[in-house]
This record gives C-alpha cells, sequence and structure tokens, in this order.
C-alpha cells in the first residue's frame, strides 16, 4: 500500500517538527524543502515562527505557488527583505538567529559540510558550486542538515573539505560562539541527532519501511546505534493538509 | 555631469578593457546583466579577475567558458535545482582557468564594504577560521592581531573592482538607477568599484521614480554609464517584470556538457546585442518588459 506521502513531505514534516514557536531560521540556495517545512511549521505548532530565504532576504514570504530559487521575485511580496548584507551582519553577531539549514556533497560524523570539493581542492574529482554562507554555522544556535541522498559518497569519514563546520572533533576544544552546533540530520532514509558526549552522529529514527540495517548499509562511516532505534512518527492528517497548501510547483503533491 | 547612455558594445569597449578587475551582479538566476556579459563573450574580453554577487550562475559560467575569466571570487557558481556549472566545473576539475580565490558569503560583503568606504581590510568574524578556506586563500585571507585585545583574527581584504556591472530595473534621465525587488550586495559591489555601468530595462522620468521612494537606488553620480537594454537580463529573472527563463537555462546547461557543446551555444548568441533581444523578445515575460 503507498502510504500516501513522498520523502520531500516526510522530511518537509520531519524539519517542522524541529522549528519551534518564536524561532528564526535561515536557509540558503534551494529554499524548497525548509522553506515548506517552516510554512508547515508556522501553520500548525509555531505561529510565531520567522523565516528569512538566502539572497532573497524576505522574511515569512507566503507566496502562492513557491519558486523554486531562493533569490526568485514570487518570494515576494514579504512585509520584509533584508538587504543581503544586512544578513550577514546578523550571521556574525552570532545571537540573533536560532536554526541554519544547511547541506552538503558531503557531511561527515561530526556534521562538517563541504559544498566545494571532492578530493583535493587544487585538483578536485568533483566541484561542488561553493560554500555561500555555510561558514556561519558555528554562529547559528543550532543547525539542521539535509540532504536527498543517503549514500556512502554524501555521508562520508571526514569531509574532504570544511566548508560548514560542524562539531569539534577534540573533547574540550573552544570554539568561538557558544552555540550547539548541528542538532538534527534529516534525509529519505532516517533523522539523525547528535550523542552530546563524543558529539558523533548517531541514528534517532528510521523512516517507515526502512530499518537501522538499511541506514548503516549507505552511511560511509560508524553511525551511532542506540538500543532501539524508533520509527519516524509518519506525517498526520493536519501536517499533509498544511503541506499541501505550500508545495512547490513542479513538485507531486502528497 | 549627465549619465552617459550607450549601446551595449560601445558600454563594454569604453569601460572594459582586457584584464581588468570585473565585478558582475546578480544573485542565483535573477538579476544578472547578461546583455554586458554576452557583449564580452562578443567581444573576447578577458577579466583578470572576475568578482560575483555570493552566488552566480550563468553571467560566471557563460564567461569561463568562453576561457575570458583569469581568477574568480566567487562564493558560489552554480544553478541551483537545475544543477552544477558546467564550465566552472569542467575548468576546476581539469586544472584550467580560472584560478578560484575560494571565499564565503560573509567575506566576500565584508570584502566589499572595505572597498567601498576606503577600509583598507576588514577583521572577518569568527567561523571562517573553522573552515579551510583562509588556508587555500592566502591571497584574500591573512592573520592580523586585534589592536584592542590582543587576540589574533582572520582578516579579509578589501576588494575594489575596476569596474562593476550590474543590472537595475529603470533609470531616469540622470542616470539614477533604480533596482527590482532584491538588491543581493550588488550595491555593495557597485559602490565599491572605479566605475560603473548599469544594465536597465527601461527609462522613466524623474518624477515617476520619485513617487516610487525610497527604494534601493544609486544616484546618477555614480553611474558611469547606463545601458538601456529591455529584457537585457535573459534568461535570468529581471525581478518584477520577468522570471528566469529555466528552459533556456537547462538547454544552456546541457549544451555546455562539453567544450564543443559550449562553443555551439556560444556562436548561437547572434552577432549583436540587439539581434539577441530582438530574438528572445516573444519569450515568456520579455515582452512586457519591452
Amino acid at each position: 500500500m503507498t502510504p500516501g506521502y513522498d520523502s520531500f513531505a516526510l522530511m518537509a514534516v520531519v524539519m517542522a517538527r524541529a522549528f519551534r514557536d518564536g524561532e528564526v531560521v535561515v536557509m540558503g540556495a534551494q529554499p524548497a524543502l525548509p522553506l515548506a517545512a517552516c510554512r508547515v511549521a508556522r501553520a500548525l505548532h509555531a505561529p510565531n515562527l520567522w523565516y528569512i530565504v538566502g539572497g532573497s532576504g524576505t522574511v515569512n514570504p507566503d507566496p502562492a505557488v513557491a519558486p523554486d530559487s531562493s533569490c526568485d521575485a514570487r518570494l515576494a511580496p514579504a512585509a520584509c527583505a533584508l538587504p543581503l548584507t544586512d544578513i550577514v551582519l546578523l550571521e556574525g553577531r552570532g545571537d540573533t538567529l536560532d536554526v541554519f539549514c544547511a547541506g552538503g556533497l558531503q557531511i561527515d560524523a561530526y556534521g562538517n559540510c563541504n559544498l566545494i570539493c571532492v578530493g583535493e581542492w587544487s585538483r578536485p574529482t568533483l566541484r561542488g558550486p561553493g560554500t555561500v554562507g555555510l561558514p556561519f554555522l558555528p554562529a547559528v544556535r543550532r543547525s539542521v542538515i539535509y540532504t536527498m541522498a543517503h549514500t556512502r559518497r554524501t555521508f562520508v569519514k571526514r569531509v574532504d573539505f570544511i566548508s560548514g563546520p560542524g562539531h569539534p572533533a577534540a573533547h574540550g576544544e573552544e570554539r568561538p560562539y557558544r552555540q550547539q552546533g548541528p542538532s538534527l540530520v534529516v534525509t529519505p532514509m532516517a533523522t539523525m541527532d547528535f550523542d552530546p558526549e563524543t558529539r558523533r552522529m548517531r541514528l534517532a529514527s528510521v523512516h517507515p519501511g526502512v530499518t537501522a540495517t538499511d541506514v548503516l548499509k549507505v552511511t560511509g562511516f560508524a553511525l551511532g546505534m542506540p538500543a532501539a532505534v524508533p520509527e519516524t512518527p509518519p506525517p498526520t492528517d493536519a501536517e499533509l493538509a498544511a503541506l499541501r497548501r505550500v508545495r512547490p510547483r513542479g513538485a507531486a503533491g502528497p | 555631469m549627465p549619465a552617459r547612455f550607450l549601446s551595449p558594445r560601445e558600454a563594454i569597449a569604453e569601460f572594459v578593457s582586457p584584464g581588468l578587475t570585473l565585478g558582475i551582479g546578480g544573485m542565483h538566476m535573477t538579476a544578472a546583466p547578461m546583455s554586458l556579459v554576452r557583449e564580452l563573450v562578443r567581444g573576447g574580453v578577458r577579466a583578470g579577475r572576475l568578482i560575483t554577487s555570493p552566488s552566480a550562475s550563468m553571467q560566471a559560467d557563460l564567461l569561463i567558458g568562453a576561457g575570458l575569466v583569469d581568477e574568480i571570487i566567487s562564493p558560489y557558481v552554480g544553478f541551483e535545482h537545475l544543477g552544477l556549472a558546467p564550465c566552472f566545473r569542467r575548468a576546476a576539475e581539469t586544472g584550467g582557468r580560472p584560478r578560484i580565490l575560494e571565499c564565503d558569503e560573509g567575506s566576500l560583503s565584508h570584502a566589499l564594504y572595505a572597498g567601498a568606504g576606503g577600509i583598507p581590510f576588514m577583521p572577518c568574524p569568527p567561523g571562517i577560521d573553522l573552515t579551510d578556506i583562509p588556508r587555500v586563500n592566502p591571497e584574500m585571507f591573512r592573520r592580523t592581531g586585534d589592536p584592542f585585545t590582543g587576540e589574533e583574527r582572520w582578516a579579509v581584504c578589501a576588494l575594489r573592482p575596476d569596474v562593476a556591472l550590474i543590472a537595475c530595473r529603470e533609470t531616469d534621465p540622470l542616470g539614477t538607477v533604480a533596482f527590482g525587488r532584491f538588491p543581493f550586495t550588488d550595491r555593495h559591489l557597485a559602490l565599491a568599484a572605479k566605475s560603473l555601468v548599469v544594465q536597465v530595462e527601461r527609462m522613466v522620468t524623474t518624477a515617476e521614480m520619485s513617487a516610487r521612494s525610497p527604494g534601493e537606488t544609486l544616484p546618477g553620480f555614480l553611474v558611469s554609464a547606463v545601458v538601456v537594454a529591455p529584457g537585457g537580463c535573459y534568461p535570468t529573472a529581471s525581478p518584477g517584470l520577468y522570471h528566469a527563463d529555466e528552459d533556456e537555462i537547462r538547454a544552456y546547461l546541457k549544451a555546455a556538457k562539453d567544450p564543443e557543446g559550449f562553443a555551439g551555444y556560444a556562436a548561437g548568441l547572434d552577432a549583436t546585442e540587439d539581434a539577441y533581444l530582438e530574438r528572445v523578445a516573444e519569450r515568456p515575460g520579455v515582452k512586457d518588459a519591452r
């Protein structure tokens, strides 16, 4: 039996649940998933959520048809659009933004992200687009990492280039901002969080129809494994209804 | 002095000599000054260094594919949901031009602010020190002491383009220009540049522009030349006037997968920008801008 929702829907709902009322969320390029998640959260449990969409700087845009690009004018009208140069200041001061939604070509066990290159930087086997705002990850209260590709190529032991800093590997290492760092990782197969002691990624839940063994097979490092791994609660009717309203143009509806 | 109104070809011929540091605006697939960029391609005008917004797309990839960029400062060259940048990728993976000066959005924004304000360099907020970026770009990032606390910090150099090429929505007869919906970092890029060429969709009266003020604008006294090119951001978007033509961008991405395909695409850009814009005038949204 088909579940009545797809990976996008499940991931959007899982991310939405992670946003708390009153928080300020920032997202970057290709914002479809975090944008949908913020709008769902706002419609349900977090009516006072704030969200800033990438280079457009639009605050709480609620377009009838969501565009795929973070700089698309269809994100307007919004009551406020922050110039990008202002967003950079707010990121740097480190006490204003709560959640940074990030991703990477590579993501490692400590939540380091890499959007720059696979292989040696000087002669990469895969050149990524570049890091944009990810160096500010440690400046935001916590980060939520998401990727549509749960593979051993994405989840690697150690990223080839740190372009978005995760947790420090060395215990007791001082960080310039005293933030939580990466807190949640969402993929089409599972959700993961970080062991507070080792600061390494561990399995938090598997999506319906997926086993812990399936996840281990496609993760390129020793993923922490709790004694019992719960199933990710599937989207509720209310969540699916909220999502249906905000689904980006072109994506198959839930 | 009143602003000078030039054709794309005249503006490039007068303001862009080979080897200069060019700043080119537009972010992701929005507000790229494509008429000016295509003219660089037609003229084979080489940029010694290209500085982009925090996220460039076709304005950078087209110049890279044409072999016209020696060095690039850009925190992102790509096409979001449409894919990676084929020429940028190929260059990096084969060791070709351009040389990449790796940086991030924050450092670029601060470097342009410094360049605009006569500030010699800018100390960086923490964060960059936890990445590998400064390690691979000693040309832009250096260590310096904080004279107030004695702490060691990374600093980024000031950036000043010789010429900035940006796209705005409209101009008045004095060359005061108004942005479309979002200024991105294009205002800083313009303020930091030694000369500034602005591509616009249309001319309006000073009274019309005043009636909409205060929008995001730049005064005519900062503008070296204005190029009125309706539809000139195509195939990227001109905010509020037309959307990015994703079909055309996809066609570019497909063609540019290999150098031969890219050459074919570049050869199809028409001999003049007028001819190109005439041809795309029927595409969705572009007609409304004319």
